[in-house]
C-alpha cells in the first residue's frame, strides 16, 4: 500500500533534468565507482560538456568501500567519525549540486539490509542539507554488476539485489522530492565495461559516462565533441586537477598532519593550502579547453 | 658548584631545528660503504647497482627472466605541492654475467610513493598509495603502456605504512601486507572487505577474490613462505622477531583485538624484509636460516626455526652481516636467480618521517644501492631465462633442487596457455613418487587455479607432517572443490602432530556448521599450547551461531566432554545454561584443574542465580570471592540471594580473603557488613587498606563522614592517608586539605600512599587539590613527583600542575633548546660522552629508565624497547625525547585515555578490549580493568606515558653520558645486544633479616631455599650481559660480607652447558642442590634446563668481588 502511494508520488514529480548554474560547485559522492572516475576523467568531462554552464567546479568525494554511513572515511575512531568527516568536507566546500551514488556495497546485504540502508540514506540527506544546503541533491542508483564467466562469479543474484536497492532509491527520491537518476536502468545489462564485475575500466567509463549523463536527464554533448582531441585534452586536464584536489582534501600522512601525531609533524599541514592556487589555475585551463571543445559542432 | 642542566625556554622553528647535525652525514661513496661491511669468514659482497642508476629502492622481486624489478621512491615521505608524481618501477639486468647490473629500464615513472612491486602475469603488480595497479608493456618497448586498477581503497594515513611487501605464494596468489595506521576498504565481487590496522591479505587475480589471512602487527615489512608452505612475517616496529602467520592469527595492535598471538622472539630488533636462505650456493649450515634486516642497526639478523607444538621455536643466531656505515639501511633481502643473496639498501641517514620532519634536509631522496652476497669457492646457481622455455621444460624445473628455479618456472607457467599447461601436468600424474615432488605439483595446479584432489589426498597421507600441513593449507582455500574435505579435516584434528592439528582448526574455521566447533575442540584432547589455544578460542567465537543456540536448546553439542564445554563457554564469555557444569562441580567428578576451570567459567558467564549457587561453594573454595568481585565490577552482576554468607569471611584472619570479602561488601552495598569493615579499618593495620576500599565502595554519607573524621583526627599517619586517598575518590573537595597536610610532611617525595593517583582520577578531584594548595608550600621532591604524575595522565590538569609548580617553587619542566644550544649539546655528546658511565646512569633506579624500558627484551614492556635506538635515532632526537617526551612518541606506544561516564579517567597503554571490558597498563605496569558498561569514550591521547623532567636532577655531564649511552645502543660495539644465549633475565633477592643468621647455619644455601618471605624483584643484565655485583641489592651475610643473590631459569630443555666467566666468590644452586664449581677462573658446567625463572640461584659476594658475572649457554 505504502509503495503504491510512493510510486504515485513519483509520477507527480516533473521528470526534468538536473539544473546547473554558472560557477556551481558540484560534489560527486559515493564509493569505488565514483572514486575511480576521478582517475579517468570521462564521467566528469561528459557531465561538464553536457551541463551547458560555465565555470563548474567538480569535487570528487568518492571513497572506495564507502556507505551512506561514511564507514570508509573514518580512520582511528568509530565509523561515525567517517560521517563527521564527510560533514566537515561538505561544510567547507558548500556545493550547489551534490550527486550521490551509494548502494553498491549495501546491496550485498540483500533485502534484510534495505531498511537500514534507506534510513541511513535519509540521515545522510538531512546532513547534506544542513551542512551545505545545496540547490540540488541527485540520488543516483548504482550500476549493474557484470557476470564475466567462470572462474569469475555469476552476479545475477547480486543484480537482483541491486535492482531492489535501485527501486528503493527511486522511492526515496520521490519521498524527499529529490531528483532520481536511474543509472542502474540507463546502463542496463552490459559486459566488458568492468574487469572485476563491479568497477569500470577506462573504456568502461567511456561507455558508461554518457548513460550516467542520460540518467541525470541532461542532453549529451555531441559525439563529435566528446570524441574530439580537445575533449581528450580536457579529460587529461581534469584528471590532473582531480589529483591536486585529492592531495588537498585526502592527503597521505593524515596521522601526522591532522590527527594524533600532529604534535610531531603537524607543521607540515601548512603545505596543504598551497594546492589551492594550483587547483584554481588548473580549473582555468579546464574552462578554456571546455569552451574550445564545445565550439565544435 | 654543580652545574645543573637547566635550559632557558626559547621558541625555535622546526625548520631551523632541522639544520643541526648536518655534518654527521656519512660519505656516500659506494667503495667506502663497501669497506664498512663486517662479513663473516668466506662471505663476499659486491655492488650490483647504485645511484644514479637507481634511487631509494623500497621493494624488489625477480622475474622469470632473472631480472630485478624494484620500486623507487624519491617522493617519500610526502608529495611537495606542485611537484609531479615521478616515482618509478625500474628493471635491472646483468647482461654479461659479472654480477653487476649493466642495463636499466624505466618501466614506469609516474607513480606516487610505490611501496611494492611483483613482476608476474605478464606485467607487474605495483602498490601505488591507495591502489594496487597492474602495469603492462603491450608493444615490447620495455615501458608500461597499459595501466589497470586491480584493487583500491587502501589507506594512506602514514606513508611508511602503505600497502606493501608483495609476495607471490606457491599457490599463485598475490600476498600483500599493510601497517598499523592503515584502514582499508576493498570492494570485491564477493562483498566489501575491510581491514583496520596491520595485516596480511591474499588475492587471486583469476577470481578477483581478496581476503584477510591475518591481522595486526605494527609494520609487517617482511613476509615469506618456507619450503613447505608455512608463512612467517617480520615487523619493522614490533620487535618480536619472527611471527608465525597462520590463518586468522591476530597480532599486537590490531584494533579491537581481545586476544593476540605473540611473536616468536620477544625483545628482538625491529626488522624490515625477510628471506629464507636456500639453494646450492648457500653453505649448508646456513640453508633454511631466516634472515631479516635490522635496518636501524645496519645489520642483517639471522634466526633458525624448529617445529614446536602447533607453532615454531625461533632461535636468534649470529648476525648474517653488519656494517658500520650509518647510511646502510637494508630493507629488503631476496634470493637471486643465481643463488646469491641480494640486499636492497634504502641508503639514508634518516629512516622515517614520524619523528623527523618531512622536509628535513638530511633526508636523502636520490641514493640507493643493491648489494649481492656470495660465498667464496662455492659455484653459483645457473641463471635461467624462463621466458623462452617450453612448457615441458618449465614443468621439469618445478622439481629443480634450486628453489629459485622452481618459483620462477611456476610463475612463468601462469602466463602460458592454461589448458596446455594442465594437460602437460596431467601426463606426470602417477610418476610422482616423492612427497616433495607431489607438493610442487599440487602448488602448481593451485597456481593455475585448479584443485588437484588426488595430490592433496596423497599428501594428507604422508608420513611427514610438513606435507600433511601443506595439503591442509590447500584445503583451507579450496575445500569446496575437494570431495571428502570434511572427513579429511575430521581425521586431521586428531593428528599426532600439533601443526597439522592447527591447520585442521584453520580449515574448520572455513567450513562453519554444527560440527565445526565440536570437531575443532577435539584438539583439546591433545597437548594444547598458546597458539592452539588461540585458534580454538577464535573458532568458538567466530562460529558461535552454529553451536551456541543448539546447546541452549539442550542438544548434547560436546557429547560427554565437559572440558570441551568449559573451554567453549569460557571462550565465548556469554551466559549459557550451566546445568551440566553445576552437576559436575557438585558430584565431585572433576579433577582439581577442571573444577577450577568450571568455577571460573560460571563466574564469567553465569546469571545472578548462578552466582548465588557459586557463593554457596565459597567456604570450601575461597578463591570464588575474587571471581565474584570481577563479576560485580566488570559484569555488574551480583548473586541473586544469600549475600549473608559473606559475613563469616569478614572475620577471616587471612588478608587476601578479607580483602576480597571487603570489596564484595562494598560492591554489593551489603549493609550488614558495614560495621565489620569499620572495625577492621580502625583496629586492624593488616586489614585497614582493604576495609577502607570496601567502605569507599559503599560511597554513602556515613562513609564520607567517617573518612573525613579519620583523615583529620586519627593519630596514625597511615590511617589518615588511607582515609584521604579513599575519600578523594568519592568526595575530593573534603579530602583535599588533609591531603595537602600529608604531602607537606612527605620530604622523601615518594607518595607511598598513592595520594596523587586518587586526585588524578577526575577533573573534580584534581581541581579540589589545586584549590587546597593555594598559598601552601610543598617540599620540592613531592611537588616534582606530583607534576610528573599529572603531566603523564591522559588529560593533564593544568590547574593542579600550576598549583604544584607554585607550591613546590619549581622551574617549568618543558625544556626547549635553541638550535645553537642543541648543536652545542650534540657536540658535547660526541666529544665527551662516555657510554659506559652512561649505562650506569641509565640503570640508576631513581631515574626510572628501567622501570619502563627494556633493552633486547630484558626489562619492562611498558615503553619501547631501546635495543637499537642509537642506531636509528639521531642524537638530537634522543635529547628531545628525554627533555620533552611528548614531542616524540613511538608507534604503538601512544597512551589511551578511557573516560568513564562518572567523570573518572584512566590512562595507559591499551592491552586488550572486549565487549565487556577494556584493559590498560598504567605507568607502573599495573593492569587496570574497566567495565565497558562504565565507559563513555576511548581516545588516543597525544600525551606520552614518559614523564617530562626525569633527567632534571642530572648534572650536565651525566646527561651527556646518558645520551651517549643511548646513542650507542644497537651500533656495532659494546652496546649491541648480541645473539648469544646469555642469561639476562634475573630476579634478585631484596635484603631480608633472616639471611644474617641463616648464613651462619647453612651458608649460601639459605638463598636457594623456597622461603615465602623472600622478595624477588625482576632485574636485567647490562647490555653486554654482565651482572655487576656492586649494583645488586646488598643482602647481609656474616660480618662485613654482603651478597648479591639472583635467580634465573633456562628455557632450553634437557642437558645444557653453562659457561661462567669467573667463579671467584660465587655459588650456584639448581633448585636446592649446590653445583660444584672450581674456586676461581672460568668454568663450563653441565645442567638440566628448567624454565622456572626461580629454579637456579646464584649468590655472589658483593663485598669482595668486583668482577662482573657473565653466564652463557654453550651451543654445539
Amino acid at each position: 500500500m505504502k509503495k503504491f502511494w510512493l510510486s504515485l508520488l513519483s509520477i507527480t514529480l516533473p521528470a526534468s533534468a538536473v539544473t546547473f548554474e554558472d560557477n556551481d560547485t558540484v560534489v560527486l559522492l559515493g564509493n569505488t565507482v565514483i572514486e575511480r572516475a576521478q582517475k579517468y576523467g570521462h564521467l566528469e568531462t561528459a557531465i561538464s560538456l553536457s551541463a551547458g554552464k560555465n565555470n563548474l567546479k567538480f569535487r570528487n568525494l568518492g571513497w572506495s568501500g564507502d556507505t551512506v554511513f561514511g564507514t570508509a572515511r573514518s580512520y582511528f575512531g568509530p565509523p561515525k567519525e567517517g560521517f563527521d568527516r564527510l560533514k566537515s568536507d561538505l561544510t567547507e566546500l558548500k556545493p550547489n549540486v551534490v550527486i550521490v551514488c551509494y548502494g553498491a556495497v549495501a546491496a550485498f546485504d540483500g533485502e534484510k539490509g534495505l531498511p537500514e540502508f534507506i534510513s541511513g540514506y535519509e540521515t545522510l540527506l538531512s546532513m547534506i542539507k544542513s551542512s551545505a544546503a545545496p540547490r540540488e541533491i541527485v540520488i543516483v542508483s548504482p550500476p549493474p554488476a557484470e557476470s564475466l564467466g567462470a572462474p569469475m562469479p555469476d552476479m545475477a543474484k547480486h543484480n537482483k539485489r541491486l535492482a531492489l536497492y535501485s527501486e528503493a532509491l527511486g522511492d526515496l527520491a520521490a519521498k524527499h522530492k529529490l531528483r532520481f537518476a536511474d543509472f542502474f536502468t540507463t546502463l542496463g545489462s552490459s559486459k566488458g565495461l568492468t574487469d572485476n564485475g563491479l568497477h569500470f575500466t577506462s573504456e568502461g567509463y567511456q561507455t558508461a559516462s554518457p548513460k550516467f549523463v542520460e540518467a541525470l536527464g541532461l542532453t549529451l554533448a555531441t559525439g563529435n565533441q566528446l570524441q574530439s582531441e580537445h575533449a581528450r585534452k580536457l579529460r587529461e586536464a581534469t584528471v590532473a586537477k582531480n589529483k591536486l584536489f585529492f592531495f588537498r582534501w585526502r592527503p597521505a600522512n593524515e596521522t601526522y598532519l591532522r590527527l594524533f601525531r600532529k604534535h610531531e609533524q603537524g607543521n607540515n599541514v601548512r603545505e596543504l593550502p598551497m594546492f589551492d592556487p594550483l587547483i584554481a589555475e588548473a580549473e582555468k585551463e579546464i574552462e578554456a579547453l571546455k569552451k574550445t571543445t564545445l565550439s565544435l559542432k | 658548584m654543580i652545574t645543573r642542566l637547566l635550559f632557558t625556554v626559547s621558541f625555535t622553528t622546526l625548520s631551523a631545528f632541522a639544520q643541526r647535525g648536518l655534518k654527521d652525514i656519512p660519505d656516500p661513496d659506494p667503495v667506502k660503504q663497501a669497506a664498512a661491511f663486517n662479513l663473516p669468514e668466506g662471505m663476499e659482497i659486491q655492488l650490483v647497482a647504485s645511484d644514479p642508476m637507481i634511487a631509494k629502492p623500497v621493494q624488489m622481486n625477480f622475474d622469470s627472466q632473472g631480472r630485478i624489478w624494484l620500486v623507487s621512491s624519491g617522493m617519500y615521505p610526502h608529495i611537495v605541492p606542485g611537484a609531479e608524481e615521478n616515482d618509478k618501477v625500474l628493471i635491472l639486468e646483468d647482461t654479461n654475467g659479472d654480477g653487476v647490473a649493466d642495463k636499466r629500464t624505466v618501466f614506469a615513472d609516474d607513480l606516487h610513493i610505490p611501496t611494492a612491486v611483483l613482476p608476474a602475469d605478464g606485467g607487474a603488480y605495483v602498490a601505488n598509495s591507495t591502489e594496487i595497479i597492474f602495469l603492462k608493456d603491450t608493444d615490447g618497448d620495455g615501458k608500461a603502456d597499459h595501466r589497470r586498477v586491480v584493487l583500491s581503497g587502501f589507506g594512506t594515513e602514514d606513508t611508511h605504512h602503505l600497502v606493501h611487501t608483495f609476495e607471490q605464494g606457491p599457490d599463485g596468489m598475490l600476498y600483500f601486507l599493510q601497517s598499523i595506521y592503515i584502514h582499508s576498504h576493498l570492494e570485491t565481487p564477493y562483498g566489501v572487505r575491510r581491514l583496520m590496522g596491520g595485516g596480511v591479505w591474499h588475492f587471486r587475480p583469476e577470481t578477483q577474490r581478496a581476503e584477510i589471512l591475518s591481522k595486526g602487527l605494527i609494520n609487517p615489512w617482511g613476509f615469506i613462505f618456507d619450503e613447505h608452505g608455512q608463512t612467517f612475517a617480520t615487523d619493522g616496529a614490533g620487535g618480536q622477531g619472527i611471527n608465525d602467520i597462520f590463518p586468522r592469527s591476530v597480532f599486537r595492535t590490531s584494533p579491537g583485538a581481545q586476544r593476540i598471538v605473540d611473536g616468536l622472539n620477544p625483545g628482538q630488533p625491529k626488522l624490515c624484509g625477510l628471506e629464507i636462505l636456500s639453494g646450492s650456493h648457500i653453505p649448508e649450515k646456513l640453508r633454511g636460516v631466516l634472515i631479516a634486516p635490522d635496518f636501524r642497526g645496519h645489520r642483517i639478523n639471522a634466526y633458525r626455526l624448529t617445529p614446536e607444538g602447533s607453532s615454531y621455536k625461533s632461535t636468534r643466531i649470529d648476525d648474517f652481516l653488519s656494517s658500520s656505515h650509518r647510511a646502510f639501511r637494508p630493507i629488503d633481502v631476496k634470493m637471486g636467480p643465481d643463488g646469491a643473496l641480494y640486499i636492497a639498501d634504502w641508503y639514508n641517514p634518516i629512516i622515517q618521517h614520524g619523528e623527523v620532519d618531512f622536509r628535513d634536509e638530511r633526508r636523502d631522496h636520490s641514493r640507493g644501492r643493491i648489494w649481492r652476497v656470495t660465498f667464496k669457492d662455492r659455484p653459483l646457481v645457473e641463471k635461467k631465462n624462463f621466458s623462452q622455455s617450453s612448457i615441458e621444460d618449465l614443468v621439469v624445473h618445478l622439481l629443480s633442487k634450486e628453489r629459485v628455479h622452481r618459483e620462477q618456472a611456476r610463475s612463468e607457467l601462469r602466463t602460458r596457455n592454461r589448458g596446455e599447461v594442465l594437460a602437460i601436468l596431467n601426463t606426470w600424474n602417477g610418476k610422482l613418487t616423492e612427497d616433495f615432488a607431489r607438493m610442487q605439483f599440487m602448488w602448481t595446479y593451485q597456481a593455475l587455479n585448479h584443485t588437484p584432489v588426488g595430490l592433496i589426498k596423497s599428501l594428507i597421507a604422508s608420513d611427514d607432517p610438513r606435507y600433511r600441513a601443506a595439503a591442509l593449507r590447500v584445503i583451507y582455500h579450496r575445500h569446496e572443490e575437494v570431495p571428502g574435505a570434511a572427513e579429511i579435516v575430521k581425521k586431521a584434528i586428531n593428528d599426532d602432530n600439533g601443526r597439522v592439528r592447527l591447520w585442521a582448526v584453520s580449515c574448520l574455521a572455513q567450513m562453519p556448521g554444527p560440527d565445526s566447533v565440536p570437531t575443532a575442540l577435539q584438539a583439546l584432547d591433545h597437548p594444547v599450547d598458546k597458539t592452539m589455544d588461540f585458534a580454538l578460542w577464535s573458532i568458538v567465537r567466530e562460529h558461535q551461531e552454529h553451536w551456541a543456540p543448539r546447546f541452549e536448546a539442550g542438544k548434547p553439542v560436546f557429547g560427554d566432554k565437559l572440558p570441551h564445554l568449559i573451554f567453549a563457554m569460557k571462550a565465548l564469555g556469554k551466559s549459557l545454561s550451566l546445568e551440566s557444569i553445576f552437576t559436575s562441580v557438585n558430584n565431585g567428578s572433576l579433577t582439581p584443574t577442571e573444577r577450577k576451570d568450571a568455577i571460573s567459567v560460571i563466574s564469567q558467564v553465569g546469571s545472578a542465580s548462578d552466582l548465588s549457587r557459586l557463593l554457596k561453594l565459597a567456604p570450601k573454595e575461597p578463591a570464588i570471592l575474587e571471581q565474584l568481585v570481577t563479576a560485580a565490577q566488570i559484569r555488574k552482576l551480583q548473586p541473586k540471594s544469600g549475600k549473608e554468607q559473606l559475613l563469616p569471611f569478614l572475620d577471616s584472619d587471612q588478608p587476601a580473603i578479607f580483602a576480597s570479602a571487603a570489596k564484595l561488601a562494598g560492591l554489593w552495598k551489603f549493609a550488614p557488613a558495614r560495621d565489620k569493615l569499620v572495625t577492621a579499618f580502625t583496629q586492624s593495620p593488616a586489614k585497614r587498606q582493604a576495609a577502607a576500599e570496601g567502605l569507599r565502595l559503599f560511597g554513602d554519607q556515613e562513609t564520607i563522614k567517617l573518612f573525613v573524621k579519620l583523615s583529620k583526627d586519627s593519630p596514625d599517619e597511615a590511617t589518615r592517608a588511607i582515609a584521604v586517598k579513599e575519600l578523594a575518590r568519592i568526595a575530593p573537595d573534603r579530602a583535599a586539605a588533609s591531603a595537602v597536610a600529608l604531602l607537606q610532611k612527605d620530604t622523601a617525595g615518594k607518595d607511598e600512599h598513592g595520594l596523587f593517583s586518587s586526585f588524578l582520577q577526575s577533573t573534580r578531584a584534581s581541581t579540589s587539590l589545586a584549590k587546597a594548595l593555594k598559598d601552601k608550600t610543598l617540599p620540592t621532591k613531592i611537588a616534582t613527583l606530583g607534576l610528573q604524575r599529572a603531566g603523564t595522565s591522559g588529560r593533564p590538569p593544568k590547574d593542579l600542575m600550576a598549583a604544584l609548580q607554585t607550591a613546590g617553587n619549581l622551574k617549568p619542566m618543558s625544556q626547549q633548546l635553541s638550535a645553537a644550544e642543541m648543536a652545542k649539546l650534540v657536540d658535547r655528546v660526541r666529544q665527551e660522552g662516555d657510554a659506559h658511565r652512561g649505562e650506569t646512569i641509565y640503570r640508576r633506579t631513581d631515574l626510572q629508565c628501567t622501570a619502563c624500558h627494556a633493552i633486547g627484551g630484558v626489562g619492562s614492556p611498558i615503553g619501547p624497547d631501546l635495543v637499537s635506538i642509537g642506531a636509528s635515532a639521531p642524537v638530537d632526537y634522543l635529547i628531545t625525547s628525554l627533555l620533552n617526551p611528548n614531542d616524540k612518541i613511538k608507534e604503538g606506544y601512544h597512551t589511551t585515555l578511557v573516560s568513564e561516564k562518572n567523570g573518572n579517567a584512566h590512562t595507559g597503554g591499551l592491552v586488550s578490549e572486549s565487549d565487556t571490558e577494556v584493559v590498560l597498563r598504567d605507568y607502573a605496569g599495573k593492569m587496570n580493568r574497566i567495565a565497558r558498561a562504565d565507559i563513555k569514550n576511548i581516545t588516543i591521547s597525544p600525551v606520552s606515558m614518559m614523564p617530562p623532567g626525569l633527567t632534571a636532577g642530572l648534572r650536565e655531564d651525566q646527561f651527556v653520558d646518558l645520551v651517549r649511552f643511548l646513542s650507542e645502543l644497537g651500533k656495532d660495539g659494546d652496546f649491541k645486544v648480541s645473539a648469544k644465549p646469555i642469561i639476562r633475565d634475573w630476579k634478585v633477592l631484596q635484603p631480608h633479616p633472616r639471611t644474617v643468621d641463616g648464613m651462619g647455619h647453612y651458608g649460601t644455601a639459605v638463598f636457594a631455599e623456597r622461603f615465602e618471605g623472600y622478595q624477588w624483584q625482576p632485574y636485567g643484565s647490562k647490555v653486554g650481559g654482565e651482572l655487576v655485583p656492586s649494583e645488586l641489592p646488598k643482602v647481609k651475610g656474616r660480618g662485613r660480607n654482603t651478597w648479591g643473590v639472583a635467580r634465573f631459569g633456562i628455557t632450553q630443555k634437557g642437558k645444557v652447558k653453562l659457561k661462567i666467566n669467573d667463579t671467584t666468590l660465587l655459588d650456584l644452586f639448581a633448585g636446592k642442590k649446590e653445583i660444584d664449581l672450581p674456586e676461581k677462573g672460568p668454568a663450563i658446567i653441565e645442567l638440566t634446563g628448567n624454565e622456572d625463572p626461580e629454579h637456579f640461584t646464584l649468590a655472589v659476594n658483593s663485598a669482595y668481588r668486583q668482577t662482573p658475572v657473565l653466564l652463557e649457554l654453550v651451543t654445539e
